[in-house]
């Protein structure tokens, strides 16, 4: 068989299902190999489309997902899909061709050096220059993106490699084991917990990544131990829980930044510091000792001295330390009355439509089993505060690299993951839509169920909220009052599309999009001058919040 | 004012682009390379290094390269990488 037959072969046997990609030159023998073998391409609008799709696939399953581009301007498309993953931590496998072995390094037709490129936004990457190493490549690759903290791997295939004959030799990949956490340092751990009065869980993506949500739930039982969530957190522990107390960081909730204030002991969780959530880092839990659980060790230490670091699988880890027994009493009763105090305000004594509102009624109207997708800025931080999730798996945002135009494309990769019961629902805002709009060809052609709800302020509404605030008014770029015809525009993609500018128009509305039969495009039309609250100004620690102004 | 400098010994598996693998994580992470001594018979990379950073927060991405084997504080313990 030929390079390209063994790479189909390879996939099919390693369990891929689907696979999201873009046809050129130097990948044409994949191509012709796919054709007819039985594995599901779908063929998206670009190819940051079908890195994005490869991501949605990956978060809405488990599962890594995979992308297929062509050489030069098809890989450095894959570019930005391949960088979110990396910040997110997200098992991808990106395939590209590459020009023949020969002229590599001649500036040959669509050649370009995507190893380089990849250096910097990848787990790993390999160029194939051995044919008789392509499957030994494909397996370490696939064993890369699953393993120990995951992330996307990138394989360059010259096109001579595609065509040339090889041994179907097919072996697929595993996940490396975890090393065991050390017991020593447990003991430790224990004696920091149970001296804590006010301690406070920081959960983080790596409490979905490492599947661990249950050991997690139990461990926060167990001990009544009060939480907060990163935004990629998100439904690892459900809002519905006592001593949840939401999301923290710069659009946290109030409660869950007063109180990781005044905590005694952090016990991080899969969470690695980041600056969005810390706001100005010396003044983060400023008095609170540090618990660090993670898969990597990098992580510790880095932005803050842990006390006590136990490194390994969240899986053990967690319920190695369920058995502490703690009285805080008092710190659960002070948290959850300033969580009843702090309750979301859905009052909005006005005709238009308030999003928050909106968002949360439809989160009350869908299954625990939906899949929220989003793209980046106001409405993003509306869905993480107002919308409730029982699963990291049902809240696909875009947390460590931001990347507007993560919503549609990953919704599409969701809805291969995910059984046709299970709904899929895009909330984006009018100019992220824009930035990968594209893919409403791959909703038409694929005649895919998914929900779209486009929040319009007819603005670049987060920087537009930062000029106001921080830069005197002066909206240099961000007014998009010359935006598309939306519904138009979905029509012609054969979409189902409805506008609303009012609150009363919501009910009917939302439940008109649910119970579609295909694609919805809900278009909403909102006040530019809603902003998104509370805020931690940049610098400032997170107890100055700006509330509503 | 001179920063302070330290030698790491790394160790690598053989890939056309572990060096630049290497030197792209040194230069983004904060460090810059004083001196530098590359030997392909042996996969093994001297590397001296200086910053104002803490030399941990180099060594634990280093280790984390796939291509990277082993990382060593010279003067200093071994930071290895099981297998
Ligand atoms: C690819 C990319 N370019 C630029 C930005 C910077 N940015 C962050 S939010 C935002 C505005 C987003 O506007 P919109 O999608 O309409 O959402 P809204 O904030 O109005 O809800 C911009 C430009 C980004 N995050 N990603």
């Amino acid at each position: 068989m030929r390079g390209a037959d063994l790479l189909v072969s390879y996939l099919k046997e390693e369990g891929v299902t689907t696979i999201f990609g873009y046809p050129g030159g130097a990948i044409m023998p994949v191509y012709d190999a796919l054709y007819e073998s039985g594995l599901k391409h779908v063929l998206c609008r670009h190819e940051q489309g079908a890195a994005f799709a490869a991501v949605g696939y990956a978060r809405a399953s488990g599962e890594v997902g995979v992308c297929l581009a062509t050489s030069g301007p098809g890989a450095t498309n894959l570019i930005t899909g391949l960088a979110d993953a990396y910040m997110d931590s997200i098992p991808i496998v990106a395939i590209t061709g590459q020009v023949p072995s020969a002229v590599i390094g001649t500036d040959a037709f669509q050649e370009m050096d995507v190893l380089g490129l990849s250096l910097a936004c990848t787990k790993h990457s390999f160029m194939v220059t051995d044919k008789d190493e392509l499957a030994n490549v494909l397996k370490q690759a696939f064993s890369i993106a699953k393993s120990g903290r995951p992330g996307p791997v990138l394989v360059d295939i010259p096109k001579d490699i595609q065509l040339a004959e090889v041994e179907a030799a097919l072996i697929t990949s595993s996940k490396d084991s975890i090393d065991d956490f050390d017991k020593n340092t447990l003991v430790n751990a224990k004696a920091l917990l149970s001296k804590a009065k006010k301690p406070m869980v920081y959960a983080g993506g790596g409490v979905g990544m490492a599947n661990a949500e249950t050991q997690l739930q139990d461990f926060v039982d167990a001990t009544g131990i009060p939480s907060v969530t990163t935004l990629k957190g998100i439904g690892s522990i459900p809002n519905s829980k006592p001593y949840a107390l939401g999301m923290l960081g710069m659009h946290g909730t109030k409660t869950a930044n007063l109180c990781v204030q005044e905590c005694d002991l952090l016990i991080v969780v899969g969470a690695r510091f980041d600056d969005r959530v810390t706001g100005r880092l010396e003044t983060f839990a400023a008095d609170a000792r540090v618990l660090h659980l993670d898969i990597d060790p990098a992580e510790i230490n880095k932005l803050r001295t842990a006390d006590v670091s136990l490194c390994g699988d969240l899986q053990t880890i967690l319920p190695a330390l369920n058995d502490v027994k703690l009285s805080i009493a008092e710190w659960q009763e002070h948290c959850s009355a300033l969580k009843q105090e702090n309750l979301w305000d859905y009052n909005a004594p006005y005709r238009s439509i308030y999003a928050p509102k909106l968002l949360s009624r439809l989160s009350e109207k869908l299954s625990d089993t939906s899949v929220v997708t989003c793209d980046v800025g106001q409405h993003q931080m509306w869905v993480a505060q107002h919308m409730n999730f029982t699963s990291p798996k049902n809240h696909l945002s875009s947390a460590g690299l931001g990347t507007m135009g993560f919503g549609l494309p990953t919704a599409l990769g969701a809805r291969y993951a995910r059984p046709p019961e299970d709904t899929v629902v895009v909330v984006s805002g009018d100019g992220s839509f824009m930035m990968n709009v594209q893919e409403l060809g791959t909703i038409k052609r694929e005649q895919l169920n998914v929900k779209i709800v486009l929040i319009d302020n007819q603005r670049l509404g987060m920087v537009r909220q930062w000029q106001q605030l921080f830069f005197e008014e002066r909206y240099s770029e961000t007014i998009l009052t010359d935006n598309p015809d939306f519904v138009t525009l979905a029509s012609a993609f054969n979409i189902e599309a409805r506008t609303i500018t009012e609150q009363d128009e919501v009910e009917t509305a939302l439940d008109e999009m649910i119970n579609s039969k295909g694609a919805y495009l809900l278009h909403v039309r909102i006040n530019e001058a809603d902003n998104v609250w509370p805020l931690v100004p940049p610098g400032a620690s997170n107890a100055d919040m700006m509330e509503k102004v | 004012m001179s920063l302070p400098q330290q030698q790491l010994q790394i160790d690598v598996n053989k890939s056309p682009e572990v060096l630049e693998r290497i030197l792209r994580v040194v230069r983004h992470r904060g460090f810059k390379v004083e001196l530098l001594n590359w030997k392909d018979e042996t996969s093994q990379l001297l590397l001296t290094v200086s910053s104002e950073r803490s030399i941990n927060l180099l060594t634990s991405q280093l280790i984390k390269l796939f291509d990277v084997t082993n990382v060593i504080e010279l003067n200093d313990v071994a930071q290895s990488k099981s297998a």
